[in-house]
């Protein structure tokens, strides 16, 4: 059995010095500073697009209320498209990106941008029917009339439409409403709201006509983004896929929500994945090819066996666990930084409530863990939510780490533990009194992960010490 | 770490935008932006369509001469000149300058921006505007017409062309 969780409060801790060692220092020194690159080539990338916009003499036209609109307008465009080219790329899954920020971090900050993206792009529009407007003193029908009937102005207008249509169904009210599968169909038509909004750019738009430097650079990063989606979500998922052959072995239901899938290839021991990581499965059965599933490994893959767990939130993963043995699984990946590479401290604290034991499991399985140097608490509504409990308990007991289990309802009051051992007084500092020297990696659902949140965050742990594993696609 | 990339974001955005404005503040002062967009259709059209010089006054030979012959003679003569051919992505631009007394009297669109609806329009609100500040400011170094990039890049082009022919100092 595991120990009970303590509730003392350790007495407060004074921040002690990483003591890590040199290779782990440096590497995240590396990460830092690629991770804050990548903050500016953001911005920067903006700013060239309005950088080139004022160098070709765009400001030139900034000498009416008209011509002032319109140069607005066109600034919005210009920028509103360079963001949307960096959210394709954020959402390509490129594994120097993954290496750097983390995927799910890439794709917090692709949802971050999207409104931003949508209001620039609709601000164009209406800047310039309105610029144009006053330029051509038309009333804004006959001015948008007149928009319409320019070359490649329907396909633009399809477009912002399309471009309305994904990041509505992505707002978080609206998506609630909707099963994934619906928002993934819509989500799939950026791409087609990319394409549509393009022929427009190159012949209706000034600042981007023939010939001109701004032309060339658009142009470049069209194919930068384009290309950046065709390697790291086709091509590479299919050589990879190609190269191990994987197929389902067998399905093992542990709970009666919960199965695991066996998945049988060659050399799977060679997929590269770190423990805690995850990959895109792809199931071709009839009614499951057509979307992937982000799904952490569950056990450290041997040479011609690996195993995945799921829980059953929806019809996706209900289709998913109910596959036929045989079915050929491909996928791209590994993902995630909620790996021992991530460490910044001496110690390591882990919570994980749910599915979210998974990628614990395989961290604790695959990790570079030192006696005593780990400590880690599952929780679980009732014992049938503990998944895996039985294989982490084993785990940690073999890897010298301190085990406990807090089950039990979290009752009305909220909070991340069960009802009795916030009763009984256990919080974040008792339960890891260690916090202080150590990083918190927090892998289970979304309120519950908020929850344990706002208590590290009180606890004073820094942001830079907490790894999150978001199970909330 | 966050500070160091709000601060390098704000630096490399507010140096690109500076170079940005001081190119284009560079690129707006003289009659130069309308080099990439129409200076091969000018020479194009130049040749294929030999500028016409029906003058009031007696010099109006020197204007076959081209480019050249004008740089020997920087005297103006009086006379019509008609300029080239700017092609634009809208349509074709033409304009004709009268030269009179050594001022330039007149500027009369030939051809104007005409390949959409609203090209047209842009155009004939454009042109009046722009051949006034040319009578005022006597050169063709002027502010573009906002709205109107395409017209105003076409008809300064054709213009200078057509001021070149008559020796105009440039």
């Amino acid at each position: 059995m595991s120990a009970t969780i303590p509730q003392l409060a350790a007495p407060p801790v004074k921040r002690i010095p990483a003591s890590l060692d040199v290779d782990r220092t440096r590497r995240l020194r590396r990460r830092r500073l690629a991770s804050d690159l990548l903050v500016i080539a953001f911005w920067a990338s903006g700013a060239v697009a309005a950088s080139l916009y004022l160098a070709s003499g765009g400001m030139a036209d900034w000498t009416s209320l008209g011509g002032v609109i319109t140069g607005l307008g066109i600034l919005a465009g210009l920028i509103g498209s360079d963001f949307v080219l960096v959210m394709l790329v954020l959402a390509a899954r490129v594994p120097a990106l993954d290496a750097t920020i983390g995927h799910d971090r890439a794709m917090a900050l692709h949802r971050r941008l999207g409104k931003p993206a949508l209001y620039l792009l609709l601000g164009h529009g209406l800047l310039l029917l309105v610029g144009y407007a006053l330029t051509a003193q038309l009333d804004l029908v006959s001015q948008f009339v007149q928009l319409w009937e320019l070359p490649d102005m329907p396909l633009a207008f399809l477009s912002i439409a399309l471009f309305v249509a994904v990041v509505v169904t992505s707002l978080v009210a609206v998506r609630r409403r909707f099963p994934y599968e619906f928002w993934y169909v819509i989500h799939l038509l950026s791409y087609v709201a990319v394409l549509t909004a393009l022929p427009h750019q190159l012949s209706v738009g000034s600042v981007l006509a023939d010939g001109t430097v701004q032309r060339g650079y658009w142009i470049g990063l069209y194919l930068v983004a384009g290309a950046t989606i065709l390697v790291f979500r086709v091509l590479e998922p299919l050589i990879q896929s190609a190269r191990h052959g994987m197929r389902v072995e067998r399905i093992e239901w542990i709970a009666p929500d919960v199965a695991s899938l066996h998945l049988s290839g060659r050399r799977l021991d060679r997929l590269g994945a770190r423990g805690g990581q995850y990959f895109f499965w792809r199931f071709w059965s009839a009614r499951t090819w057509w979307h992937a599933h982000p799904i952490s490994l569950s056990a450290e893959p041997t040479r011609s066996r690996a195993r995945v767990t799921v829980r059953v939130l929806g019809a996706g993963t209900g289709r998913v666990t109910s596959v036929a043995p045989g079915t050929r699984v491909t996928f791209s990946g590994p993902f995630g930084l909620f790996t021992d590479a991530a460490r910044t401290s001496p110690r390591l604290a882990v919570v994980a409530a749910g599915i979210g034991v998974t990628p614990v499991r395989a961290l604790l399985e695959s990790g570079d863990l030192a006696p005593g140097e780990a400590t880690i608490l599952l929780r679980g509504s009732t014992d049938d939510a503990l998944f895996l409990a039985d294989e982490v308990r084993d785990l940690a007991l073999r890897r010298g780490a301190h085990f406990y289990l807090s089950t039990g309802p979290r009752g009305r009051s909220g909070g991340w533990l069960s009802q009795s051992d916030r009763n009984r007084g256990v919080t974040l500092r008792s339960a890891f009194p260690d916090l202080a020297s150590s990083d918190l990696y927090i892998c289970g659902p979304q309120d519950w992960t908020d929850a344990v949140l706002l208590e590290a965050h009180a606890a004073g742990v820094p942001d830079d010490r907490i790894h999150v594993e978001r199970f909330d696609w | 770490m966050r500070t160091r990339a709000i601060l390098g974001s704000a630096l490399a955005a507010f140096g690109l935008l500076a170079i940005g404005w001081e190119i284009g503040a560079a690129a707006g002062a003289g009659p130069a932006t309308t080099a990439t967009t129409s200076s091969g259709g000018t020479t194009d059209s130049g040749s294929s369509s030999p500028p016409t010089t029906s003058g009031s006054g007696s010099g109006s030979g020197t204007a076959s001469g081209g480019s050249s012959t004008t740089a020997t003679t920087p005297t103006t003569t009086d006379g019509t000149y008609t300029g080239g051919v700017a092609r634009t992505r809208f349509g074709d631009v033409q304009v004709q300058v009268t030269i009179s007394g050594g001022q330039i009297s007149d500027v009369t669109a030939l051809h104007l921006t005409d390949a959409e609806s609203r090209s047209v329009q842009i155009s004939n609100r454009a042109a009046p505007i722009l051949r006034q500040e040319v009578l005022d400011a006597q050169s063709t170094n002027v502010q573009m017409v906002g709205g109107a990039t395409y017209t105003s890049d076409g008809y300064l082009s054709s213009l200078q062309s057509a001021l070149d022919q008559a020796g105009w100092p440039s």
